[in-house]
């Protein structure tokens, strides 16, 4: 049964790797319900929160939690200690609930068995992690974008004060949103690990992105810098205080620990069996 | 040049081993039916091929190239267990994730030829969880064909098919040969599996115990002759005084006697006994007798 015509096998570029699972990703992401409802999710809970939300002072009078509509995207200063929920509720609460969307995501991947198909012509799984943690971080990306959007409309709709300094404001919302990268790759590793456990990921996904391991570092430490080294530290810097350092800060943290969750991730999927 | 070989390969999954030392060799072209019990290894062997799972030891190659290498992997299809696609999206849009992921140029003409291939065309936009199990399968070898791989590994593609699907599918497999391409199939169903295959490999506890050609497994089988009398029982018994191999078959409806001798010879010898062959023919053993055989000697189920 030997054939005697020659084999020509083609070697597919780094380019093409790339471009052909990224090509995947975006035709998925842009095919799949799940991103429009997370995009109106992000949009929906800083209005609910600008509009619905109320706190008590110390003297038992009922006020609204905001009463800038900035404040719901970034705090005033760069608070790691949480006191009271109005300093932890704004645009960070994006990447919790980024987390769940990139949990279902790439857990559909491994349900529907793509991931027979996509690495048995992948064997690189650098590519894998990376077209990932790009797709998720573009995702999220757009979350942050129509968070800022219901935002915005939250605060016309209540009357909120919109008085702001409009360059930190503008810092602090790209520094924001450059953190999704981070975000997205410990969301795309977490996944990674437990790609078998459905629920684990969502659960651990959930939380790490509340920030609660550094929020309890912080109580011990306090309000310090050193806390910016970390995702949810840089988040929490992005305040409305924030000026070109502040960007410059998120996006060195937020390429670091991509390119850690990165190599990290390959080097599990290289050593464990993927299906 | 092979497109599989396969060097003492061992993969444990704690205390148990999947694969103990097996040997396997599926030259270019062939259409390898790959046969086992259930659990005797033949997913792991194929999920280690694709590189999905990591062997503990041994050596594959794939087109004399190591099977992790890019070039090489970028050729090859798969279809193992089910297909992978999404369940809420369309034929065609799952096709074209395929597509994507190879990086095809012209990705609605290389959709539309696979779907053609599988006699799909009219289903390309039905939901994929909506269509039945014969669909699913079949779309399954679309997305494994897309890209013209060189080497197609197909585990249980007829499965659960019914006997058009299956005719179907072996036509499939057998255009896909034409184009130089290399089968791997795994199959419970053997009659279908004989009808296509050109070469086999049986698989038990792990380890290869038979490699063949079709023609070789031809040769190994032995011819028969079957009849039908009123009394099998008394017949056989007859029977056995003169020939050394008389068995009925499965539903105990026909004797056989697996020996040299002419039809004739048995009608007269049975006639000269008082007994009358009412139903008469000449065959030989398939794949599945030859396998059952083969497990049965081998101390199987």
């Amino acid at each position: 049964m030997e054939k005697t015509t020659e084999l020509k096998f083609t070697s597919p570029t780094f380019y093409n790797r790339l471009k052909g699972m990224l090509g995947v990703d975006f035709y998925r992401l842009f095919h799949t319900p799940l991103f429009y409802i997370f995009l109106c999710i992000a949009a929906i809970i800083p209005a609910m929160i600008l509009g619905m939300t109320n706190i008590e002072n110390a003297q038992g009078v009922v006020h609204p939690l905001y009463d800038n509509t900035w404040q719901v995207i970034a705090s005033e200063s760069a608070l790691y200690v949480v006191n009271n929920i109005a300093e932890y509720a704004n645009m960070n609460m994006v990447f919790i609930f980024g987390g769940i969307m990139v949990s279902i995501f790439i857990g559909h991947d491994y349900k529907s068995g793509y991931v027979k198909q996509l690495f048995t012509t992948h064997p690189k799984k650098q590519d894998y992690m990376m077209s990932k943690s790009i797709i998720c971080a573009f995702a999220m990306a757009c979350m942050c974008i129509t968070y800022l959007m219901g935002s915005v409309l939250a605060g016309l709709f209540v009357g909120a004060s919109f008085s702001v300094n409009f360059g930190s404001l503008v810092c602090a919302i790209i520094s924001k949103i450059i953190m999704s990268l981070g975000w997205a790759s410990l969301y795309v590793f977490l996944n990674v690990i437990f790609r078998k456990y459905f629920a684990i990921s969502i659960a651990s996904s959930f939380f790490f992105g509340t920030g609660i391991l550094i929020i309890g570092v912080a109580a011990i430490v306090g309000n310090s810098s050193i806390l910016n080294i970390f995702l949810y530290g840089s988040s929490v810097f992005a305040s409305l205080s924030s000026n070109f350092l502040t960007i410059l800060n998120c996006l060195l943290v937020s390429i670091c620990w991509a390119g850690i969750y990165n190599i990290v991730g390959t080097h599990i999927l290289n050593k464990s069996d993927v299906y | 040049m092979n497109a599989i070989e396969i060097t003492n390969l061992t993969k444990n999954y704690g205390e148990k081993q999947a694969l103990a030392g097996l040997n396997m060799t599926v030259p270019c072209g062939a259409i390898y039916g790959f046969i086992g019990e259930n659990g005797s290894g033949k997913s792991t062997t194929e999920k280690i091929i694709c590189g999905l799972i990591h062997p503990t030891s041994g050596q594959v190659k794939l087109f004399d190239k190591d099977y992790n290498d890019i070039d090489i992997r970028a050729s090859v299809g798969v279809l193992i267990e089910a297909p992978g696609c999404f369940p809420n999206l369309s034929v065609w849009n799952n096709l074209i994730i395929q597509a994507t992921n190879l990086s095809i140029e012209n990705k609605e003409d290389a959709v539309r030829n696979v779907l053609k291939l599988v006699r799909m065309e009219g289903a390309a936009s039905n939901k994929f969880k909506n269509c039945s199990l014969g669909m699913k399968q079949r779309i399954g070898i679309a997305m494994a064909l897309l890209g013209n791989p060189k080497l197609l590994i197909l585990d249980e593609p007829i499965n659960g098919l019914d006997a058009d699907g299956m005719r179907i599918m072996r036509e499939i497999l057998t255009d896909i040969t034409k184009n130089n391409c290399t089968v791997l199939i795994s199959s419970h169903i053997l009659g279908e599996l004989e009808k296509i295959a050109t070469h086999y490999g049986i698989i038990r506890n792990g380890k290869m115990i038979v490699e063949m050609t079709a023609e070789e497994l031809d040769k190994s089988c032995p011819t028969f002759i079957a009849f039908k009398t009123k009394d099998n029982k008394l017949t056989k018994e007859i029977l056995l005084k003169k020939y050394s191999k008389v068995l009925e078959d499965e539903q105990k409806e026909y004797l056989r006697v697996y020996d040299t001798s002419t039809p004739e010879d048995i009608v007269l010898y049975l006639y000269k006994n008082n007994i009358i062959v009412s139903e008469l023919l000449t065959d030989k053993i398939g794949l599945e007798e030859y396998y059952i055989n083969l497990m049965q000697n081998k101390g199987g189920k």
